[in-house]
């Protein structure tokens, strides 16, 4: 494990993904979020590896071209800040459409953000198509008791197991077409992405996805918001 | 026809969804002028996807300076790529802007920047996809004007039936003189071709439909351009310079991608020209005379540069940094202060020859990966001939000192088919790398992991330089040579690599025709050439097809050598260096004669300080 710094503190931030920006890769996002914190004048620690890169975890990645109420990242500061100056900072330096809402100081070692925030929930609006709610739900019942999706990504065949990772699914009609409530957890295998169950359902049809928060499930079974002090 | 300006990113967004790296169509970018209200509205344009039109300089130059003016706007857009376009057709979507999504057709003037000659059929599918008529003859009064400039402008002729006014020179002050030039015509109510007439008026700007091309015996047999009588347009139409760097603003380069870009970092252009005189580079040639900008510009603005933008790298940009005067400084300054941060300096390109043990061990301290030189050719005679002023002892010396500050890899730059080169030049190239590696594992150690990686380019004769009346090496005789050296390099550390002989066939055939050559462009864009310069994407099959369809043969036109004394087709069009200069420049060369630097030593005769009343501009003493 790296050492930390005496004055190094960590700050956890939640931030939205939003309009547009949606369409952001993974990775474009990091890096846009680093040069934010750049930009903002956040004393930040760097590591002292071969690149020097800025200390930071992201939680886990969203989808091309889904959009987030929920995202979080880990800065480790070099110097203690006040949270509320931290957050005015970022959000200033930050496009409004990645704009943080919430930061939070946390104690210096905390688990790895990415695999601790496992818990998932998502609104998908899928319209245009030929089924209503019932069927849906009944076609993902279906697949669940199939347990291994399979799906191609690019033109590799890849699986995943809806026991382990599909939580619950409720769907119901709206106007045009069915809106989804999805809740989804992480594994060692992998994430389910809302789009591929809509696609093992439907095919492909014209959706907008919303991660809407994240979480920690605990052993206890309860949730564990991220922003939640001493955790 | 001029289309309604109009937000309509509504259109392309239901398509995002579809295409490789959406990112490409977003705008919203960090630092992008976001008030474009003009009412004057130009559209600057690299016809080639955003991450690698996005970092270009030149561009950032004339988005900043247009939007600084009062009543004018300016906003960007690139060429979408393959899989975007096609879907923009099947959607009836034209070509957008990126500011504003407007409709690149309803601009009043929409500018290309011609960054290199493969970039010609991106243009033709640039204007299509707009709605735009591709030849000038054929557009409507109100249509946008369309002009283009930039490194490749120098010979614009095979594009130019496109093309309403060419900028050729520096941009800066031109392009704005330019707008306004349209827009006070505009409110006057010229026609189009009195508005063109104009604009031939002003410092720099060549309007192709004010020239007839000539073809008579003391031309090749692509012609000359001559004016047309009663235009008033310049029988020589000169480059606008600007006469010292340090007035204009360091830190232009405001808009910070979210995608990864092909060099992702903050540039301040610290040098503009050099005055080397290798003498098949364009750049050294079209972009004289030298102007430093000076160490006390040149830091302020990297550190409010990456205060604003948040980059973790800047790097200190020109044809040849570590020429500037005060590089060592400025480099050794920004490594002490930036280091701490994480951040990351660098320098494009090293010449051997200045490349001393304090430059190795500045740039070094940053970030050893790797160090790429550019000897050119592989024996001494050659790198005379090339006026490439570098000896063994110079690459010997540098490579030293790179692999004591701690270097493992080298990559080696050559281009095979130079004028006079022999079978001997060019084993003299993998003989060359060898020693390289020799010299990494006696300073390093027998088991270290030194490489060296060389690359050869095939020699393209470009227009205003003293090769430009060589032919280019034919297709077989490349090949022959490609496995010459390929059997010549043993050792295993050692990479070749080799630029494709196809394309660079086709720059050749570009970078020497006349007007003629838009026929051939055109015919090869409409059999779907696009994307030239992508590898993935050139089609030398479609090429071919488009040359016999236009009675060429693309080898014929590529290898041909020009009279020294033929008029040329870019002849009407003068950077500043005489033409009596390149003759004897070439005169030299066959002779493996040496010009000196006029930066180190004293005036060599080029003509462009007499010419465009200019000089060089020097920081402090270069050493």
């Amino acid at each position: 494990m790296s050492t930390l710094p005496p004055n190094a503190c960590r700050l956890r931030v939640r931030y939205v993904k939003d309009g547009r920006l949606a369409y952001l890769g993974h990775l474009e996002v990091m890096q846009t979020v680093m040069r934010s914190v750049r930009r903002s004048g956040v004393p930040f620690e760097v590591g002292n590896g071969f690149a020097r890169r800025m200390r930071i975890q992201f939680s886990q990645a969203l989808p091309v071209g889904a959009s987030s109420r929920g995202e979080y990242y880990d800065l480790l500061l070099s110097d203690p800040l006040d949270e509320q100056e931290a957050l005015e900072a970022l959000r200033l330096a930050s496009p409004k459409a990645l704009a943080p809402n919430a930061a939070m100081l946390l104690p210096r070692r905390v688990p790895a953000l990415e695999a601790w925030a496992d818990f998932s929930r998502w609104k998908v609006c899928v319209r245009g198509l030929s089924m209503d709610a019932e069927e849906f739900a009944a076609r993902v019942q279906e697949l669940r008791e199939q347990d291994v999706l399979r799906f191609m990504r690019g033109e590799k065949e890849r699986s995943i197991s809806l026991a382990q990772t599909l939580v619950s699914c409720e769907a119901s009609d709206v106007a045009n077409g069915i809106d989804l409530v999805l809740q989804t957890r992480h594994s060692s295998q992998g994430s389910l992405r809302p789009a591929v169950l809509v696609n093992a359902v439907c095919g492909v049809a014209p959706l907008r996805v919303c991660r809407m928060g994240q979480w920690h499930l605990a052993d206890d079974g309860y949730l564990i918001d991220p922003m939640t002090r001493g955790e | 026809m001029r289309l309604a300006r109009e937000d309509r990113f509504g259109d392309i967004e239901p398509l995002l969804g579809l295409v490789e790296k959406p990112s490409r169509y977003l705008d919203h970018e960090w630092g992008v002028c976001e008030d474009q209200d003009g009412p004057f509205h130009t559209c600057l344009i690299y016809a080639d996807v955003y991450e690698v039109g996005q970092p270009n300089l030149g561009l950032a130059i004339l988005y900043d300076e247009l939007n600084a003016q009062q009543g004018f706007s300016c906003e960007r857009a690139y060429l979408p790529w393959v899989d975007m376009a096609d879907l923009m057709r099947e959607h009836g979507v034209p070509m957008l802007s990126l500011e504003t999504s407007s409709p690149v057709a309803s601009f009043d003037i929409v500018g290309f920047t011609l960054a290199h000659e493969l970039v010609c059929t991106n243009v033709l599918e640039a204007l299509d996809l707009a709605g735009i008529a591709l030849r000038s003859d054929e557009r409507d009064e109100d249509d946008p004007l369309v002009i283009a400039g930039g490194p490749s402008a120098w010979n614009c002729e095979p594009l130019a039936p496109a093309l309403d006014a060419v900028l050729l020179g520096d941009g800066e002050g031109a392009l704005v003189e330019m707008a306004r030039c349209v827009r006070d015509a505009r409110d006057e109510g010229l026609s189009r071709g009195q508005i063109l007439l104009r604009l031939a008026q002003l410092d720099g700007v060549y309007v192709p439909s004010l020239y007839d091309v000539v073809v008579d015996k003391t031309s090749t047999r692509w012609g000359y351009a001559v004016p047309k009588e009663g235009t008033g347009a310049p029988a020589m139409v000169r480059k606008h310079c600007i006469p010292d760097l340090a007035s204009t603003d360091p830190a232009v380069q405001r808009i910070v991608p979210y995608m990864s870009v092909v060099q992702d970092r903050f540039a301040v252009e610290v040098l503009r020209g050099c005055a080397r005189g290798c003498r098949f580079c364009q750049a050294g040639m079209t972009y004289r005379p030298v102007r430093e900008r000076p160490f006390e510009q040149v830091v302020p603005a990297v550190r409010e540069g990456l205060r604003t933008s948040g980059f973790d790298e800047c790097a200190l940009t020109s044809l040849s940094t570590t020429d500037h005067s005060q590089c060592a400084r400025m480099v050794r300054t920004l490594n002490e202060e930036l280091a701490s941060a994480g951040v990351r300096v660098s320098i494009p390109s090293q010449r051997l020859d200045s490349f001393g043990v304090e430059m190795a061990t500045a740039v070094g301290s940053s970030r050893k990966a790797g160090l790429t030189f550019a000897p050119e050719a592989g024996s001494q005679r050659l790198r005379d001939v090339i006026n490439k002023n570098v000896t063994e002892r110079d690459l010997e010396f540098a490579v030293t000192n790179a692999f004591k500050s701690g270097y493992r890899r080298m990559k080696l730059y050559f281009m095979m088919g130079l004028p006079t080169e022999t079978d001997e030049d060019l084993l003299g190239i993998p003989r060359l790398a060898e020693d390289v590696l020799r010299m990494g594992r006696e300073i390093l150690g027998p088991r270290a992991k030194v490489s060296v990686s060389i690359s050869v380019a095939v020699f393209v004769p470009k227009c205003h330089t003293p090769f430009q009346w060589a032919g280019q090496l034919p297709l077989e005789e490349v090949h022959r040579r490609q496995q010459l050296m390929l059997h010549a390099a043993t050792d295993r550390a050692l990479r070749v690599s080799y630029h494709g002989s196809w394309p660079s066939l086709v720059e050749g055939v570009l970078s020497k025709m006349g007007r003629a050559g838009f026929d051939l462009i055109l015919a090869a864009w409409r059999l779907g050439c696009r994307f030239d310069a992508w590898s993935d994407q050139f089609d030398f099959d479609a090429w071919n097809q488009a040359a016999a369809e236009v009675g060429l043969n693309l080898e014929d036109v590529a290898c041909e050598t020009f009279d020294l004394e033929a008029r040329l087709p870019w002849d009407h069009t003068s950077p500043g260096v005489s033409k009596g200069y390149l003759q004897r420049e070439w005169r030299r060369a066959m002779s493996a004669e040496v010009t000196p630097d006029c930066t180190f030593t004293s005036c060599t005769g080029c003509g462009v300080c007499p010419s465009l009343g200019v000089s060089n501009v020097l920081a402090g003493e270069r050493a």
